[in-house]
Parts: C-alpha cells; sequence; structure tokens
C-alpha cells in the first residue's frame, strides 16, 4: 500500500496504534453479545450489565445481610488475580516462541501440591502464607522446565507435551484427591485450613464480611516485574531475540537451550502462583480431575493485552469481568452460564485477527 | 478376554485414526493443525442436534438415523476445519494460536447451543443431548474364527466407514497428482506455484477433508463412548490423535500402528482392572495410559521425525 500524502494509510495508523486493536475487538465483541442476547429473546443491555453487577461493578438490586458490592468487587478480585497470573504465563511463553497452553496443569500441580502439604497443616499464617506461595512457584517452574528441556533435548512439541502433562495431572491429582483426600459430602478435597488461605479477613461493624485478596498485589507486581525483566533486563532480552528468531539468536551467541528452559520454567512459576492463588485463595476445595478453564482464558486475556505484561492487567480485568459476573447474568436472565467462554473464545478470535492484520501491515511500506 | 480387548481396542483406534487422517491431511500441506479437537467436537455436536431433531421424524430407529446423522457431523467438521483454513490461509494468523481459537470457540460455542436447544426441546436447560447406543455388526462367517475373528465383532457402523476413508486417503496422497501437489505444498509451496497451482486452493481442499474426517470420529467417539453429546467429549481424543500422526512421523501406515498401539493399551488396561478386581478410582489412573504412552513414543520418535518442512509457515505467493 502506498502512502498518501495528505497522512498515514490505515495499515500504518493500525501498526502505530496500540489500542485500536484491543478496542476494536471489545466494541465488536460486545456488538456480537447484543446480537446474541437479542435473538434469544432478553433485554441485551440488563443482560450485559448484570456481568458487571456480578462483579461487583454495579449495583445489584438487592444484597443479603453480609453482602454489598464491596463484598462482590473484593470476590472479584480474587478471581481476577489467577487470571492475570496465568495470563502473565502465556505471555512470557508466547515472547520466547513457546506456547505454554499447559497452564491448567501446572496451576493443578501447584495447587494440589500446596493443599497436601501446607493447606491441612497448622501452621500460622505469616509461615503458611509463603510457603504456599513459594510452593506453588516451585511446582509450576519444575513442570514449565521440564516442558521446556522436552522441547529443546527431544523436539517434542511443547503444545502437545503440556496437554498430555495436563490430562495426566489431572488423572493422577483426581486419583490421589478421590482416595486420600475427599470429603465424602462435597465429594471434593476437604477444605484446607483457614490460615493456609491467602487472604485477610476483616469484619466490620455493620456485619460485613470483607475477605480482601494477598494476591491480587502479587499479581500487580508480578505485572509490573515480568514487565521490567522482558524489557529492561538482559535474560528478559535473551528470551525475546530467542522468540523473534531462533537462528538469528543462535548465531549472536544466545544459548538456545538454557533460554528455552528458562522461558518455560519463568512461565510455569507463573502459571504454578496462579494455581495457588486460585486454589488456596478463591477457593479452597479442589474438584477431582478438574482441570481449571481459567488456564485456557488466560490465552485469550494474553492475547488481548497484545502481550504486553501490564496490559494484560487490563485485559484479565476485562475478561474476568464476564466469566466472574456470568453467575449473577445467569440468574438473572436465565441464560446459561457457558456464554461467558463464548465471549471469551469471540474475544480471542477478533483479537488474533487484529494482531494478524497489525503484523500484516508490517509487510508493506 | 483378548477378544474382549481387541474389540474394545479397535473401538477407540479407528476413530482415533480418521482423526489422524484428517490432520494428516492438513499437516501434509503445511497448515499446523492443533484444532483437531475443536473440529472434532463441533463435529459430534452437529451430529447429535441432527440425530435430537430427526429422532421423532425418522421410523427405523437408529439403524437409519445414523445415516443422515453422520452425513451432519461431517459437515459440521468441515464447517468449523474452514474456519482454521480461513483464519490461517486468508488472514494468517499464527496457526498454533488459530488452532486454540478454533477449539476454544468450539467448545464454548456447543456447550451454549446444547442448552439452548435443549431448552426449547424438554425445557429445561441440560448440558446433554442423548443418542442411545450406535449399532453395531459383525461381519458374518469370519467373526467366528478364534481370537482373529474378533477383529470382525461387533465393530461399530462407523468402522466400515473409516476403512474406506483410509484406503481411499492413502492413494489419495501417495498415488494421484492432487497427492503430490498437496505434500508439494507442505514440503515447498512454491514449487506448486510454479507448477501453475494455487497453493491456497489446495490448502483449503486439504482442510475441508480434514474436517470431514474429523467430524467422522468425532461422532463415533460420542456415540461409542458416552451415548450423549456432552462436554467430556472435549477429552483430549484431537490431540492423541494430533500425538499418534507425529508419532507415525505424518504417514498413514505408521500412524494406523501407533492408532492401534493406544486402542489396545487403554482396553488391555481395562481388562486388566477387570480381571484384578480393583476399585473404579484405579480405573481413572488406567485412563492416563494412553496420555502417558504417548509422552514416552514422543521422546521416542520426535527427534527422528521429518515434519513437512514448510509446516506452519503461510504462503503468500507475492512474497519476496
Amino acid at each position: 500500500m502506498k502512502k498518501t500524502e495528505s497522512g498515514k494509510t490505515l495499515t500504518a495508523r493500525l501498526r502505530s496504534s496500540r489500542l485500536l486493536i484491543p478496542l476494536a475487538s471489545i466494541v465488536l465483541t460486545f456488538a456480537v453479545l447484543t446480537i446474541v442476547f437479542v435473538a434469544i429473546g432478553r433485554n441485551p443491555f440488563a443482560a450485559i450489565y448484570s456481568f458487571f453487577q456480578g462483579s461487583g461493578l454495579g449495583m445489584k438490586p438487592s444484597y443479603s445481610k453480609s453482602s454489598s458490592m464491596l463484598t462482590d468487587f473484593l470476590s472479584y478480585l480474587g478471581i481476577l488475580s489467577p487470571m492475570l497470573l496465568g495470563s502473565l504465563g502465556v505471555v512470557v511463553g508466547l515472547r520466547g516462541g513457546l506456547f505454554n497452553i499447559g497452564v491448567s496443569g501446572q496451576m493443578l500441580t501447584a495447587g494440589f501440591l500446596a493443599t497436601i502439604l501446607v493447606g491441612y497443616s497448622k501452621l500460622p499464617p505469616p509461615l503458611s502464607i509463603p510457603l504456599v506461595l513459594l510452593i506453588g512457584l516451585l511446582a509450576g517452574a519444575a513442570l514449565g522446565a521440564m516442558i521446556g528441556w522436552l522441547k529443546y533435548r527431544f523436539n517434542v512439541h511443547e503444545v502437545v507435551s503440556s496437554i498430555m502433562f495436563n490430562y495426566i495431572v489431572s488423572f493422577l491429582t483426581g486419583y490421589f484427591i478421590k482416595t486420600k483426600y475427599v470429603d465424602p459430602i462435597i465429594r471434593s478435597s476437604r477444605q484446607v485450613a483457614a490460615n493456609a488461605r491467602l487472604h485477610i479477613i476483616f469484619k466490620t461493624a455493620s456485619g460485613l464480611k470483607l475477605v480482601i485478596p494477598v494476591s491480587i498485589f502479587i499479581a500487580v507486581a508480578m505485572a509490573f516485574l515480568i514487565r521490567f525483566y522482558l524489557e529492561r533486563m538482559s535474560g528478559g532480552f535473551e528470551i525475546r531475540m530467542v522468540g523473534f528468531n531462533r537462528e538469528g539468536a543462535a548465531y549472536a551467541g544466545v544459548p538456545i537451550r538454557n533460554v528455552m528452559i528458562r522461558t518455560m520454567l519463568i512461565s510455569g512459576a507463573l502459571a504454578g502462583l496462579a494455581g495457588v492463588t486460585y486454589y488456596l485463595g478463591y477457593y479452597s476445595t479442589m474438584v477431582p480431575k478438574d482441570l481449571p478453564s481459567l488456564g485456557y482464558d488466560a490465552i485469550a486475556v494474553a492475547l488481548l493485552g497484545n502481550l504486553g505484561p501490564v496490559s494484560c492487567i487490563l485485559s484479565s480485568a476485562l475478561i474476568t469481568i464476564f466469566q466472574k459476573g456470568a453467575v449473577y447474568m445467569s440468574s438473572a436472565t436465565g441464560v446459561v452460564r457457558e456464554i461467558a467462554s463464548l465471549v471469551t473464545g469471540i474475544l480471542l478470535l477478533f483479537s488474533s485477527l487484529g494482531v494478524s492484520m497489525r503484523e500484516r501491515s508490517r509487510h508493506y511500506d | 478376554m483378548i477378544d474382549k480387548i481387541i474389540i474394545d481396542g479397535l473401538a477407540f483406534s479407528l476413530p482415533l485414526f480418521a482423526m489422524a487422517i484428517g490432520g494428516i491431511f492438513s499437516e501434509k500441506s503445511g497448515i499446523t493443525m492443533l484444532a483437531l479437537e475443536g473440529i472434532q467436537g463441533f463435529g459430534a455436536f452437529c451430529g447429535a442436534v441432527a440425530f435430537a431433531y430427526l429422532q421423532p421424524v425418522i421410523r427405523g430407529g437408529t439403524q437409519v438415523i445414523v445415516y443422515p446423522v453422520l452425513f451432519a457431523a461431517m459437515l459440521g467438521g468441515m464447517i468449523f476445519a474452514l474456519l482454521h483454513a480461513y483464519m490461517s490461509i486468508r488472514f494468517r494468523i499464527n496457526q498454533v494460536i488459530s488452532g486454540v481459537v478454533v477449539n476454544i470457540l468450539a467448545m464454548s460455542l456447543t456447550i451454549f447451543l446444547t442448552g439452548l436447544i435443549n431448552e426449547g426441546l424438554t425445557g429445561e436447560p441440560s448440558n446433554k443431548i442423548w443418542l442411545g447406543a450406535a449399532p453395531r455388526f459383525s461381519v458374518p462367517g469370519i467373526s467366528r474364527i478364534p481370537v482373529i475373528g474378533a477383529i470382525f465383532r461387533d465393530l461399530y457402523i462407523f468402522a466400515p466407514f473409516i476403512v474406506v476413508f483410509a484406503v481411499v486417503s492413502a492413494i489419495l496422497i501417495y498415488k494421484t497428482r492432487f497427492g503430490l501437489r498437496l505434500r508439494a505444498c507442505g514440503e515447498n509451496p512454491e514449487s506448486v506455484e510454479a507448477a501453475g497451482c494455487s497453493v491456497k486452493r489446495i490448502r483449503y481442499l486439504a482442510l475441508v477433508i480434514c474436517g470431514l474426517l474429523t467430524g467422522l470420529g468425532g461422532m463415533n467417539f460420542a456415540f461409542a463412548f458416552s451415548a450423549n453429546f456432552s462436554p467430556t467429549i472435549y477429552m483430549g481424543y484431537g490431540y492423541l490423535a494430533i500425538a499418534a500422526l507425529i508419532c507415525g512421523n505424518w504417514d498413514i501406515r505408521r500412524t494406523l500402528l501407533t492408532c492401534l498401539i493406544f486402542g489396545f493399551a487403554r482396553s488391555g488396561g481395562y481388562q486388566l482392572i477387570l480381571k484384578l478386581g480393583m476399585s473404579s478410582d484405579v480405573s481413572d489412573l488406567l485412563l492416563m495410559i494412553p496420555y502417558v504412552l504417548t509422552l514416552l513414543l514422543l521422546l521416542f520418535f520426535s527427534r527422528h521425525n521429518h515434519p513437512p518442512s514448510a509446516l506452519g509457515s503461510d504462503y503468500e505467493y507475492d512474497r519476496r
């Protein structure tokens, strides 16, 4: 495409603007969502607003005695943090040219190990909380590094191996939960002790129970930390080099093996953190043989955030509104909850189309 | 017991094989195919919907309905394969990402629509569409032979389709002009364009065939292993098929071999559990076997494999 005299061409503008693609994807998704709601005979504006109400970003018509908009919002933050951490894991992987689709499996491993090692002990919070986080980091990192090593050493495609690990981990932990740690009434693992959970509880004078998730601070700090690492440190630069052009990086003397394993190690560690904040923060039990779909939503978050760690804060906030608000939306409008995943899928479709359009525009001018 | 292992093993291997052939078509033409999981699920969903709507209309029971249902499943598979094709050929999205997009979209769309359709049909949103047992048959005569005869006993109605498709596919890929061009698209797309053929058209065609076979496999899985369409269809069969074709070095005969290994490992494990009289919790551990086996096979075979050289590359004829 030729550049016109008057200014930039459309493709040039697409490339220069970092906000255009995410914004366009969001607008298009809301348009599709409106059409879907109209097609099944619901008021689209009320239905879309109910997602926000369910996430504590809009007033519900009525609240029970122990809840308010604030408690809803805190609960929203509680599920936002694993989403953000998981997407950061995907971002680090993709920046290094590796697609970590095993976030779910790494979350499950980390959550399971932290649950059985710390969750059922009687350690005081100052000891148990760092321990839970450490176990999460290590378990996720180990599984991630394993995938990276298999890729380098045996040329096993990381997508296939991490999916195999997902299923293996889900069956394995499911077996142990069912035989050793099961609560016969709820048919999932026994609840973890309150002092091992990653939140602080305040009770206000008016009877509200405020559950403040510790994990949200960790998650946001991680987003900035990862940005600093990727953009400003030599280790992160190597990761980006390998992701951009593996042969070129090797020619420039980057140790490919180390970098590939390191990429997956960091990615897995972040996924592991997501796992403990999910299973010992937002939830307190584990359903056997249940891979968290959050691990797949994290991919959508990462792509919507243009693979930028800090922009992932915004994109995870958006996708979590749909995932979290779906429960209330479902009860308010009677539409099945799975529409949240559909929204995520559509958002992912549009944002990946947008990313491809931007990359194509690079071939011209 | 050996009979049972053979019968159940084949019942698992054949649909897996159908999906793996679909994957071979796609990957041989140079399109990375991680979308098998979503395509088979959407195919099975379309088949199940056809079943739900045809059952009150057509008389003759499952024996008759199964053919239009199969057709719907293949059509559904084709639609979603074309989505992947459109995204990776027209929009040139990274094919790995496009595959995952297709998977997520298929999963959420089918679950959402299942709820809607059930609400319309029965009044309550359930996430299952009931299918009932698939018709089975035995080949008269040879199925009486001890041990080997088990291969021809209690076959699903889908089995002859899969066998025919497999033979046709093998001829198509290795013996015809189209097959030569298809393979060239995956190895050296420039040469195809130089010979005056359209790379894009061949890739679209390859993906249509892929969707057809994968939809067939998905329908077979839905019928044979759960007797309904529900979210459990997303058990990772599609990824197993991908692993099978990688272990099989993108070759139809070797892929058949790995599919058979998966199937027999699975059914053998089940029979072992039954024989030893272990609890159902342990059977979960056995469900793990195909996945562990896949990983081990990949370790041994991935290094000496030769994937199509242009696999995953987007091809633009005017790019220099």
